[in-house]
């Protein structure tokens, strides 16, 4: 007998898989689920929060709409930026949440997390953005934990330094480590671009490298005003991309399987289950 | 429910918003006077210290400081190390990732500090960590230990943050300064079996979140100096853990935990809303009241009760292993009166050190008081005041900076 709603399948208690002891009483999914459905009492609790400093690092959550309160449910884009340390990746997660260039980042210990509320095509989905920490030693057991479920992966270089370029082989082989499956959308970000005379990693070497990995390639600064939008249809991007998933992450929940993957398939299908 | 119970507070120090009460007023100056005694034992009275450290107020203003800390680490204030040559940013491993820190951590200096003056002591920095690292080519740069090191120097300066940084970098933050992480992983495993001493259901409730402890990272290895913006709120927790044992910083994680235990359980159910709202520390905790829960929970579920679990048994700590030896060479100190003439006779070129010793800490003070002429004026002075002055320094029991103005 099958379902015709995939909110409350998606909604049912955990059903195996590999997330370890079940989340009775949580309204999200399992942790496996590659879509997260929220209802929406926690927009009201998030809409209710001040946004008293948009310049401050640590509360950068902003709401872009007000239609939050209203929405049935919110889905969840979870992404993850990661690269050498220095390269910017504090700064660009801030400029795309935060709206704004942060005059004085501190290097990140362990992770931070931003998240936006974006809207496309009339649906707010929230981009979660996990700010990791760039030096090597923090990448193995500490982070480890927030590759899991990830929707997309942002890798973060420095226009102005090669080696952080050429260290994007480690952190590429570090992604696949924690199991981030080959489906996952993955784009590269050349931070930066402002600083024209001090350029060394040329467009065109970062484009090959790019496209040998099946990946976007932004060149952008988080510096430059000019440049905000294109940092943030960096995350746009993604998240038009998993929108354009949507039909089938719904009918993957449907399934039953608690082990939706996200697939380059796309149905269109109109079961929306509000 | 919190099942320990709350430990009397000293009445010492100004009260919680600043406003010093005739009564706090008198219970200062009595606190004042203890420790000064403590400190003139022979042997120093290590334990009044580190009571006086962790009770209401802590050490109370920066002059105290600067004596007291160096008698926690067992640090002979006459003995310290030279300032790094130019050689010590040569061929490290870490330098770059030193220069990347230092250079972005300019929130950990007092606002109102001119930008020159801020990059001397950020170049100071640099110097300092590479000093220590050289030293001990067995512990590694984390991302977090300038946040450590730069609490140290605006407070005691260049010279004695060296001393202090080696020792606390061989004992308390040792575990975090492996080639790896794997070692400052096990010691954050403490902090959910203390949660769950004390609150099942919160404990519960975190494991269904899944949220993990990385929340708590940077709190841990930068004892809160990363994430705190009151930096008097800094030291008052510095005081406080250098005076307690290494795993102290991880019982005032759950305190603080356990302080917004309301918060959390109303949180959604999910890893990146409690890791947010766990990750953004309010700034005005009451700290007083947090740091006499954590002893209390140190005492009612000391580490070696914990570590009974199977999560905590598999890994040895050095902090933890190397404290006791520790412990027991801070119990024999001579007071600084003793240990400059026993210094002085060991080396007739000393009085030199134990000026430039002394001075670098009276800068920190000046600074943050935000003189400018008398910055400019302690400046000069570590550059040309002779041996006799510095006699007179030394034997005045409280010389700070109004004493060193009269020196001019
Ligand atoms: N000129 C220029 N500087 C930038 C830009 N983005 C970041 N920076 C600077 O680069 C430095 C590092 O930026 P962060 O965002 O802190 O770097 P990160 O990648 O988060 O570093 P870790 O947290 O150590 O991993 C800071 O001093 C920034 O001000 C940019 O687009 N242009
Ligand atoms: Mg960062």
């Amino acid at each position: 007998m099958s379902k015709d709603s995939p909110e409350e399948e998606s909604r049912a208690p955990g059903s195996g898989g590999g997330g370890g002891a079940g989340k009775g009483g949580s309204r999200r999914n399992r942790a496996d689920d590659n879509v997260t459905i929220l209802t929406s009492s926690m927009d009201f609790y998030r809409a209710g929060r001040s946004r008293a400093s948009s310049s401050s690092l640590t509360s950068s959550v902003e709401l872009s709409s007000s239609s939050l309160e209203t929405s049935i449910q919110t889905r969840i884009f979870k992404i993850i930026v990661i690269g050498d340390s220095n390269v910017g990746k504090t700064c660009l997660t801030f400029r795309f949440t935060g709206g704004s260039f942060p005059d004085k980042t501190e290097a990140t210990i362990g992770v931070d997390f931003r998240e936006k509320p974006v809207e496309i095509e009339g649906e707010t989905i929230k981009v979660q953005v996990w700010d990791t920490a760039g030096q090597e030693r923090f990448r193995k057991s500490m982070v480890e934990h927030y590759y899991r479920n990830v929707h997309a992966v942002v890798f973060v270089y420095d226009v102005t330094k090669m080696a952080s370029f050429r260290n994007l082989q480690t952190w590429i082989e570090e992604c696949n480590g924690h199991r981030v499956s080959a489906s996952v959308p993955r784009v590269l970000v050349g931070n930066k671009c402002d600083l024209v005379d001090q350029i060394q990693v040329p467009s065109n070497m970062a484009l090959k490298f790019a496209d040998s990995h099946n990946m976007l390639l932004f060149e952008t600064s988080a510096k430059d005003p000019k440049e905000s939008q294109n940092v943030d249809s960096i995350f746009m991007s993604l998240a038009c991309r998993l929108k354009a998933q949507k039909s089938l992450l719904y009918r993957d929940v449907e399934r039953e399987d608690g082990r939706v993957r996200l697939t380059q398939e796309t149905e269109t299908k109109t079961n929306c289950p509000c | 429910m919190r099942k320990h119970k709350r430990k009397k507070q000293g009445g010492f120090g100004g009260s919680e918003n600043g406003c010093v009460t005739r009564e706090s007023d008198c219970g200062r100056k009595h606190k004042l006077t203890v420790i000064h005694q403590a400190l003139i034992r022979d042997p120093v009275d290590i334990e009044t210290l580190r009571r006086t450290a962790a009770t209401k107020g802590g050490l109370l203003t920066d002059e105290l400081r600067r004596k007291v800390w160096p008698k926690l680490l067992n640090i002979n204030v006459y003995d310290l190390p030279h300032k790094p040559g130019r050689d010590v940013r040569e061929n490290h491993k870490d330098y770059n990732q030193v220069v990347m820190d230092v250079r972005r951590s300019m929130k950990r200096f007092p606002k109102g500090m001119p930008a020159a003056e801020r990059a001397v002591l950020q170049e100071q920095l640099i110097d300092i960590i590479l000093e220590v690292l050289k030293r001990n080519p067995q512990l590694h740069y984390y991302q977090g230990y300038h946040d450590v090191a730069v609490t140290l120097l605006l407070v005691v300066g260049e010279r004695m943050t060296i001393a202090l940084l080696d020792k606390l970098s061989n004992v308390h933050l040792r575990d975090f300064m492996d080639a790896t992480m794997d070692s400052t992983k096990h010691i954050l495993n403490y902090l959910m079996p203390i949660l769950e001493q004390v609150d099942v259901e919160l404990h519960d409730f975190m494991n269904r979140a899944e949220v993990g402890t990385i929340f708590a990272l940077s709190w841990l290895i930068t004892w809160y100096g990363h994430v705190l913006s009151d930096f008097k709120h800094t030291l008052r927790l510095y005081d406080f853990f250098l005076a307690s044992h290494p795993l102290m910083p991880i019982y005032l994680a759950a305190t603080i935990v356990l302080h917004r235990e309301k918060e959390v359980k109303q949180t959604e159910c999910d890893m990146a809303m409690v890791h947010h709202l766990l990750s953004q520390i309010p700034q005005n905790l009451p700290y007083e009241l947090l740091i006499g829960q954590a002893q209390d929970l140190f005492e009612q579920y000391p580490p070696s009760l914990l570590a009974k679990r199977a999560a905590l048994q598999s890994r040895k700590s050095l902090s933890i292993s190397s404290f006791q030896a520790f412990h027991l060479s801070t119990l024999h100190q001579r007071p600084d009166s003793v240990l400059q003439r026993l210094t002085r006779a060991q080396d007739s070129t000393t009085s030199r050190h134990g000026l430039e010793a002394s001075l670098p800490a009276a800068q920190g003070q000046l600074w943050r008081e935000g003189n400018r002429m008398m910055k400019m004026a302690v400046w000069g002075l570590s550059a040309t005041l002779g041996a006799a002055v510095f006699a007179v320094a030394q034997t005045a029991m409280d010389w700070g900076p109004d004493l060193i103005l009269q020196l001019f």
